[in-house]
């Protein structure tokens, strides 16, 4: 009997011809990883041919839902889409929310898998009635948020839908896919989709699923609920993620102008605490969500944008601009192509120092100048320009460039660095660069570490390393229950109490040691797909600018040298269980629950 | 790297009472002198006592060490000091605990004055030596020892066998943050009398500035920078109408997070409170 919360199957469509097929799910794979980011692993190892093209019709995208879906649990509204990522060629998990999460699960399946390529722009349709296509050569080329509203009007009522944005059709590689304007955006997940020409799915609720038990789910999410209002919560209840800006400015956090400062004389203009004031006009919250972080601001013209740190962060000191039409400007014109925030600011950020430097024929592009940042994004969506260069992401521009270039390419692994400076915050560093996403704020929650106060945040050392592991690990199950993270504060033993909430689901006697075991299954997992597509210990480290070039906070001087950032990997291996090479041993393997025959394929298995 | 060592040691007795545990805004002597030397130097820090004195709490990862005799002196306390820090740092600033405005700013002044010709930078502030605000090189452990040994108590005896560069008053205030934060060169000012830690205590606590940042700084009259009097993050926290919760952090001059309620503060410090939820 499958577990309460679980519908014990995926769907697996090729969207080539519209067939679809069941892949059952058994008790021991769900427990094992739950589902979100950590079952979308699992998908991936069973379906992704080894060294499959991202974008080639082999590879395999996820929408992976989760046993807290469909439960009156605060922020369990969320879905994680998972592939192999055109920017980094690994392993990349990215999550979204509301409504479309719900329907996808109450088609009667765990998760919805989409592989092929259709012969035309299409809409991939998913109800009780299994997948269909339909034509939507009308909506190529549209934003995702008007192909969305396009395809609910000829749909009809019932139908949620997750679409791309031109970005994701012409195969940027940091396009987003997007779901009533939450995106799921790191790692170019909406161009694996627009490869396969698929514009958007649309999901349609068919059937329920109850949890084991009803009554224990309804106390916990009252008790869940009254925490949520709590001080834990305050920050993003109050101003949001973009809080964060004057802070981290004051903390010398705030990475500006490409990683050559910590702080940004502008940063004023920018914060959180004057913007929401000045054009603050609506605070939303996600489906199931009691907490209500999305601010969204009036941009210049009389339009609005969703406004977060990251995205501030990156299209402003990133890129050195400090006016806030020209970043709200930008924030609205990636949501328009479907652009991840983060690592199109990252990619412009590298380009404007090339420019600067001579390494790059684009005059117009200097540090500070918003309509250049503007137009930059512009090339981006149209391929026009430096728009095929920068469409690639930092890192392969920068293989193409050259010219030292290479060294402040601001990425590891390919996806771009989030707005936390890794010189100041190294318990983070740590974290950005093992990460098996790449250099990631949200698999990887390290910097709380660094702000806790307990350890020196400019010395990163074995008590950093614990840490880090730490917050990998819960991130882990919290992507995979799925729980929002911005929820984290209120749990005081995180593994306990969530491993409480998995069991009124499911019906399983779990506990907190299992929670934690599965953890460290999941993070393994996911690094276990990465050496089988071509990752090395190389891989796990941080752009030479950081290692090289020293930042001065207040009376001291961080640095994070080669051999210090060296020595905390190793650090992260040996907890790990891993070898040199970034290998685990044969018990760790074991513990993966892959299939023997996947993992003799791959080496894993004697 | 640099280490903090507090003589904690002598009788007080012409305070009457151990200087080490005098209450100050909220903390006590000890307890600010170790802070103050912990937030300076990027190595250890440890106090040195008589045998079986017992002494006040002192501050997160300080390390106490026993003097193995009592009575001998400053160059007793000296050898221990420099003993327990001499595999971690190649410097050591060494003081008495009594020194409540002990700044930060003369600390690095006088650290920073130790290179290749000097063995020990001395303070001749205000007027006299000032052996126990000075800086020492922790090689310099096996000479103290002899000197003890040969009962050769006085510090002046280990200044004649040794680079020692003085530093005037003049010399310290060419240094402009500590001629701004400390111009009457306070931080060699030592309490032994009652009436002197009266008269101390009288003082108002440094003046610092406080800022309250993201949901911290909602709400009317939190935001921007206010210039306050706080000898402690507590009472910097409680100028800001704040409590150092599980929520709240603090950010030292933009550098060391702390929740510690008893960290000591300077004058010209500033000290950011923050959501300790910060992050993504």
């Amino acid at each position: 009997m499958t577990a309460g919360g679980y519908f014990g199957q995926a769907l697996v469509v090729d969207v080539t011809d519209g067939t679809a097929e069941t892949l059952p799910l058994t008790d021991e794979v769900l427990r094992g990883y739950l589902g979100g980011a950590g079952l979308g692993t699992w998908l991936m190892h069973r379906l992704a041919p080894q060294g499959v093209e991202p974008l080639g019709p082999g590879a395999p995208l996820a929408f992976v839902f989760s046993p807290l879906v469909g439960t009156p649990l605060t922020t369990s509204a969320k879905f994680a889409v998972v592939a192999k990522s055109p920017l980094t060629g690994l392993l990349n998990d990215a999550l979204a929310s509301s409504q479309f999460a719900i329907s996808g699960k109450l088609t009667g399946n765990d998760a919805i898998v989409v592989h092929g390529r259709a012969a035309g722009p299409s809409v991939l349709l998913v109800d009780g009635d299994g997948a269909r296509l339909v034509e939507a050569g009308d909506t190529w080329g549209t934003s995702a948020a008007e192909a969305e509203s396009r395809l609910g009007e000829r749909l009809g009522r019932g139908w949620r839908i997750a679409s791309i944005g031109p970005a994701g059709e012409r195969g940027v590689c940091y396009a987003t896919l997007s779901h009533d304007g939450r995106h799921a955006g790191r790692g170019g997940l909406g161009a694996v989709l627009g490869a396969k020409n698929i514009k958007a799915v649309a999901v349609r609720a068919a059937t329920k699923v109850a949890p084991a038990d009803q009554d224990a789910v309804l106390v916990a999410a009252r008790d869940l609920r009254e925490r949520s209002f709590g001080q834990a919560t305050a920050k993003y209840r109050e101003l949001g993620t973009l809080a964060n800006l004057l802070a981290f400015n004051a903390i010398n956090t705030l990475p500006t102008r490409n990683f050559t400062a910590a702080t940004f004389t502008d940063a004023p203009r920018l914060a959180a605490e004057d913007l929401a004031e000045a054009r603050g006009v609506a605070r939303n919250s996600c489906a199931s969500c009691t907490i209500g972080c999305e601010h969204i601001y009036q941009t210049k013209g009389g339009g609005q944008a969703r406004v977060e740190y990251e995205n501030v962060f990156a299209l402003g000191p990133m890129c050195g601009v400090s006016d806030p039409d020209d970043v709200l400007a930008a924030s609205a014109r990636c949501d328009e192509l479907g652009l991840d925030t983060i690592s199109a600011g990252g990619t412009i950020a590298w380009a404007m120092e090339c420019a600067e430097r001579g390494l790059i024929d684009a005059p117009w592009l200097r540090f500070g100048d918003g309509a250049a940042l503007l137009r930059a994004l512009d090339e981006i969506g149209s391929g026009e320009g430096l728009g095929e260069l920068l469409a690639q992401g930092s890192r392969r521009a920068a293989e193409l460039v050259g010219g030292g270039s290479e060294d402040f390419a601001p990425h590891v692994k390919g996806l771009e660095l989030p707005g936390y400076e890794p010189r100041t915050l190294q318990a983070m560093a740590l974290g950005l660069a093992v990460n098996a996403r790449g250099a990631d704020h949200n698999r990887s929650g390290a910097y709380e570490a660094d702000l806790s106060g307990e350890h020196d945040r400019l010395a990163g050392g074995a008590a950093h390393v614990t840490a880090a592991i730490g917050t990998e690990d819960r991130a882990a199950i919290m992507d995979s229950l799925i729980l929002c993270k911005f929820l984290r504060g209120v749990f005081t033993d995180p593994f306990d109490e969530w491993s409480a909430l998995l069991a009124s689901v499911t019906g399983w006697d779990v506990d907190g040691a299992e929670l934690a075991a599965t953890a460290q299954r999941i993070v393994l997992a996911k690094r276990m797909f990465n050496l089988r597509e071509g990752w090395t210990p190389a891989d796990d480290w941080l752009p030479q600018r950081l290692l090289s070039e020293p930042v001065e906070v207040g009376e001291r001087t961080a640095v994070l040298s080669p051999e210090r950032l060296r020595a905390m990997v190793d650090s992260y291996y040996a907890a790990r269980g891993l070898d040199g090479a970034g290998c685990p041993d044969e018990a760790a393997t074991a513990d993966l629950r892959l299939d023997n025959c996947i993992l003799s394929t791959r080496g894993w298995m004697p | 790297m640099t280490a903090g060592i507090v003589l904690a040691g002598g009788r007080s007795a012409r305070m009457g009472t151990p200087k080490a545990a005098l209450e100050w805004h909220g903390s006590t002597l000890l307890r600010r002198t170790t802070g103050l030397l912990a937030r300076t130097v990027d190595g250890p820090v440890v106090v040195v006592r008589a045998p079986g004195q017992q002494l006040p709490e002192v501050g997160p990862s300080v390390e106490v060490v026993d003097d193995p005799a009592e009575g001998l002196g400053p160059l007793q306390g000296l050898a221990a000091g420099l003993a327990a820090v001499a595999g971690h740092a190649d410097v050591a600033f060494v003081c008495s605990t009594d020194l409540p405005f002990l700044h930060p700013a003369f600390v690095r002044r006088v650290l920073a004055a130790v290179d290749e010709q000097a063995d020990v930078v001395l303070p001749r502030a205000r007027g006299y030596p000032q052996p126990l605000a000075a800086a020492y090189r922790t090689a310099l452990a096996p000479l103290v020892d002899k000197l003890v040994a040969a009962e050769r108590l006085r510090p002046a005896f280990l200044f004649e066998e040794t680079q020692v560069t003085r530093l005037d008053d003049a010399a310290l205030l060419a240094e402009p943050v500590l001629a701004a934060l400390d111009p009457q060169l306070d931080s060699v000012c030592n309490i032994n009398e009652p009436a002197d830690y009266e008269t101390a205590r009288a003082r108002p606590a440094p003046e610092v500035t406080v800022q309250r940042y993201g949901a911290l700084a909602t709400g009317d009259g939190h935001r921007g920078p206010r210039s306050v009097r706080a000898a402690t993050l507590a009472a910097a926290a409680a100028a800001a109408d704040l409590a150092l919760d599980r929520h709240v952090v603090a950010a030292l001059n933009g550098d060391q997070i702390s929740r510690d309620a008893e960290l000591p503060l300077a004058t010209g410090d500033t000290v950011a409170f923050l959501s300790a939820d910060a992050g993504g």
